[in-house]
């Protein structure tokens, strides 16, 4: 457990009391939204350093300081680890008005206060969402294993972070993952048992105890969101893309079972048992959904998808699971390929920049470009480790409907145009949205030489047998196997070029939907 | 309370007696003694705890409310912080902090209730300026480690659970001292434990030798809060008022 060393919280050693003001930062370039707040790159005009400043909106506020921003503050203060966002400093917006003795005060807080955090070039979606990103099971092992790192360390201070996905996960060049956004987050204590509300993390991670109306929880709530991860991660699209809390229910259910008392003793007297109910029995089939998943990792899966909270694995024994002690393991973060900056929202932005281009090819005729996959990991991770996946996979052989391919000559501007389309994710409601299988589509690999989405057809694209949600809303094509060069950032840019998936033609190419997760965010997340 | 202590920034900041008893120089303009500093503080610390009991919160809110007080007087100067603006503002920030929210307009309520001196009536608008002005002089750093927990794990382990009443009285009473920002709270805990094993008359020698703390801190701790019951029976209201005076009131700003 890392504290800061000395210089690093340059809070402790700022002469005098009181924060400095924003303007000794020059704002960059928004790259988020916060639970309260832009979220910006700025540079320190002193020292040159890139920091991300996260700003916390002082009007409208009738109780003063918030109340999130206060655990945030606090919560980041005590936390000390290296998979755990930095708070440098904290900084003042003098805003535009000030007395006549130009003192600051009463307006002085009104522009605006600021969280001064390291600058982390990535967070796990937006780097996920990359066009032809696909990250190698070692990869995939490796930021695991950092989540859980950071979350158990967490954990043992009795802090539950409470919104735990993708966009709070940051990655910076170094490979490094830290827990981020701790706007939600707050203390627990285990002996003091509080009611807490149940209207936080984000619903797509959320946990069935949450969505049944619990107000007593725990670390659990937590383990459930990284199982979602985890799964999305290997998966190549998030799995329970619920857009209101029934659905989310069902979806969960129609995965993981529905609850009861044998599965989960207790679970009839939370709050809103009886009204989520199924009707219908339903059984659990995360097994045979995720058949392909390699048999370490379902295991893990299974135990943090896991209903009852109270067996539900915990960080610490995550962390103690064979998933990351075989073959191939966990590999080092410093190793990981370097990319170019991504965060959910500026690859949202781009992607909309997209649509914009798209909309325009329409008009001449071309055809609409699927949407941008993610893709699933790749398979086989170089000479390194031999074996990933024990058995055959049977998806690899199947024959696959070719799809309508991509617009040929479809040239961006920019060099690493975003590609896909606007990323829709299929209405929810629709069972399409559910299960596709990575790994169909068999050989990939050549693709897409030229920029974007340039020339090559599309490889074959595979559909398995029939999967048990059904695919149709999964469109076609994307940029599979695009190679390098149509991001302009170099051979180290990802891990085609990289150790891990040299020469491995299988799996790649599965069309994982990416999309805009946010656009169905409406309404719950307060 | 999360987070290891020793890795604190509470612990980090631990001050010696002087520098928590030393005047701000434009308090002392004004001819603030380090006997007038403390008798406010300890008037402060009276004040915050009787207005937690009409809003009605814990005594760890009470507690984190003192030390936030008691922070921002070893950086900023009475003069430039009405203390009778701090004392409420403090036990406001300390509701959020320790998640018992008490809303501003309550307080403001309380406080009319409360007092009739028309220098310790505010608007909201005045708390919520000042709490701002105090997280800029906590640097933000609002975790506090009080000495209850530890006290509650001593007594249990010392086999005096019968001592929980007298011990958390001394503790609360330690409040109206500045202890909290001069020693790790384990130490004033068993301070506590030390003063009641001698009035109660029971032998924890034995107990305190295994324990392997310094003894001594513990006993000189023990002596700074005897002396100060035998000095402070009471908070002589008029000499406090006296003192508020000498501030001339509110500052410019």
């Amino acid at each position: 457990m890392a504290i800061a060393g000395p210089g690093q919280l340059n809070i402790i050693e700022s002469p005098s009391w009181g924060s400095r003001s924003v303007d000794c930062f020059e704002k960059l370039e928004q790259i988020g939204e916060g639970t309260y707040g832009q979220v910006y790159m700025a540079r320190e005009k002193r020292t040159g350093e890139i920091v991300a400043l996260k700003k916390i909106r002082m009007d409208n506020e009738r109780e003063g300081f918030p109340i999130t921003a206060i655990r945030e503050i606090k919560i980041l203060k005590k936390l000390h680890h290296e998979n755990v966002i930095k708070l440098k400093e904290i900084v003042t917006s003098p805003g535009p008005e000030k007395d006549e003795q130009g003192r600051p005060e009463g307006n002085k807080y009104k522009g605006g206060i600021y969280m001064v955090f390291e600058y982390m070039d990535h967070d796990l979606t937006g780097l996920a969402d990359r066009p032809g990103m696909r990250f190698a099971v070692p990869q995939i092992k490796c930021y695991m294993r950092q989540l859980l790192t950071g979350l158990h360390y967490c954990h043992i201070n009795q802090v539950l972070h409470r919104d735990i996905k993708g966009s709070n996960l940051l990655i910076d060049n170094e490979g490094n993952l830290k827990l981020a956004d701790f706007g939600l987050a707050r203390s627990f204590s285990s002996d003091h048992n509080a009611n807490l509300t149940n209207r936080v993390i984000t619903l797509w991670y959320r946990p069935p105890e949450l969505l049944l109306g619990a107000t007593k929880y725990g670390p659990a709530v937590d383990m459930w969101s990284v199982g979602c991860i985890f799964a999305e991660l290997l998966h190549g699209k998030p799995i329970f893309p619920g857009k209101d809390e029934p659905e989310q229910l069902n979806k969960i259910f129609e995965l993981c079972g529905a609850p009861d008392e044998i599965n989960w003793p207790g679970v009839s007297k939370i709050p809103w048992y009886n009204n989520f109910k199924p009707t219908r029995p339903m059984k659990r089939r995360l097994r045979e959904v995720f058949r392909h998943f390699d048999r370490h990792a379902l295991e893990l899966l299974e135990r943090m998808l896991t209903l009852d909270p109270s067996q539900r694995i915990s960080a610490k024994d995550a962390l103690d699971a064979e998933y990351f002690w075989t073959d191939p393991l966990p590999c080092d973060p410093k190793s990981l390929p370097k990319y170019e900056s991504s965060h959910e929202f500026q690859t949202k932005k781009k992607r909309q920049q997209q649509r914009q281009h798209e909309e325009n090819a329409k008009r001449q005729k071309l055809q609409h470009p699927p949407q941008h996959p993610r893709l699933p990991p790749v398979q086989q991770s170089g000479q390194a480790h031999a074996q990933l996946r024990p058995g055959p996979n049977p998806l690899m052989h199947n024959s696959q409907p070719p799809v309508a391919a991509g617009p040929p000559g479809h040239h961006y501007t920019k060099p690493r145009g975003p590609s896909g389309g606007p990323g829709r994710y299929p209405p929810s409601g629709n069972p399409s949205g559910g299960y596709n299988h990575p790994n169909r589509g068999g050989g990939g690999g050549g693709g897409g030489g030229g920029g974007g989405y340039s020339s090559g057809p599309y490889p074959p694209q595979g559909r398995g047998p029939p999967p048990p949600y059904g695919s149709s809303g999964m469109p076609g094509a994307g940029p599979r196997g695009s190679s390098n060069s149509g991001y302009g950032v170099g051979p180290s840019n990802y891990p085609q070029g990289g150790g891990y998936s040299g020469g491995s033609g299988a799996g790649r190419g599965s069309n994982m939907m990416g999309g805009n997760r946010n656009q169905q965010y409406g309404g719950w997340q307060q | 309370m999360a987070a290891n202590f020793w890795t604190s920034t509470h612990y980090k900041q631990l001050l010696d007696p002087e520098e928590v008893d030393a005047v701000h120089p434009l308090d002392k303009e004004k001819g603030i003694t380090t006997e007038d500093f403390k008798l406010i503080k300890f008037h402060l610390a009276n004040y915050i705890w009787k207005l937690a009991q009409s809003v009605k919160v814990r005594q760890r809110v009470v507690a984190t409310a003192i030390t936030y007080m008691r922070r921002v007087y070893t950086r900023k100067s009475m003069s430039e912080y009405d203390p009778r603006l701090v004392a409420p503002t403090c036990l406001y920030l300390a509701s959020k902090a320790e998640e018992s929210m008490v809303q501003a307009k309550l307080l403001v309520f309380c406080i009319r209730k409360q007092c009739a001196d028309d220098k310790y009536r505010f608007e909201i608008k005045d708390i919520l300026e000042m709490e701002m002005r105090i997280l800029e002089a906590l640097n933000y750093y609002l975790v506090v480690f009080h000495p209850y927990r530890s006290l509650s794990q001593f007594l249990q382990d010392a086999g005096m659970e019968d001592m929980t009443q007298f011990t958390w009285g001394l503790l609360n009473d330690t409040y109206k001292m500045d202890l909290i920002l001069v020693h790790p709270p384990h130490l004033i805990a068993l301070a506590s434990i030390y003063i009641a094993s001698v009035y109660k008359d029971r032998d924890t020698t034995a107990w305190f030798e295994e324990l392997r703390v310094d003894i001594n801190a513990v006993k000189n701790i023990a002596m700074e809060i005897l002396d100060f019951y035998e000095n402070n029976k009471m908070c002589p209201e008029e000499k406090v008022a006296a003192c508020l005076n000498k501030l001339a009131l509110k500052p410019q700003i």
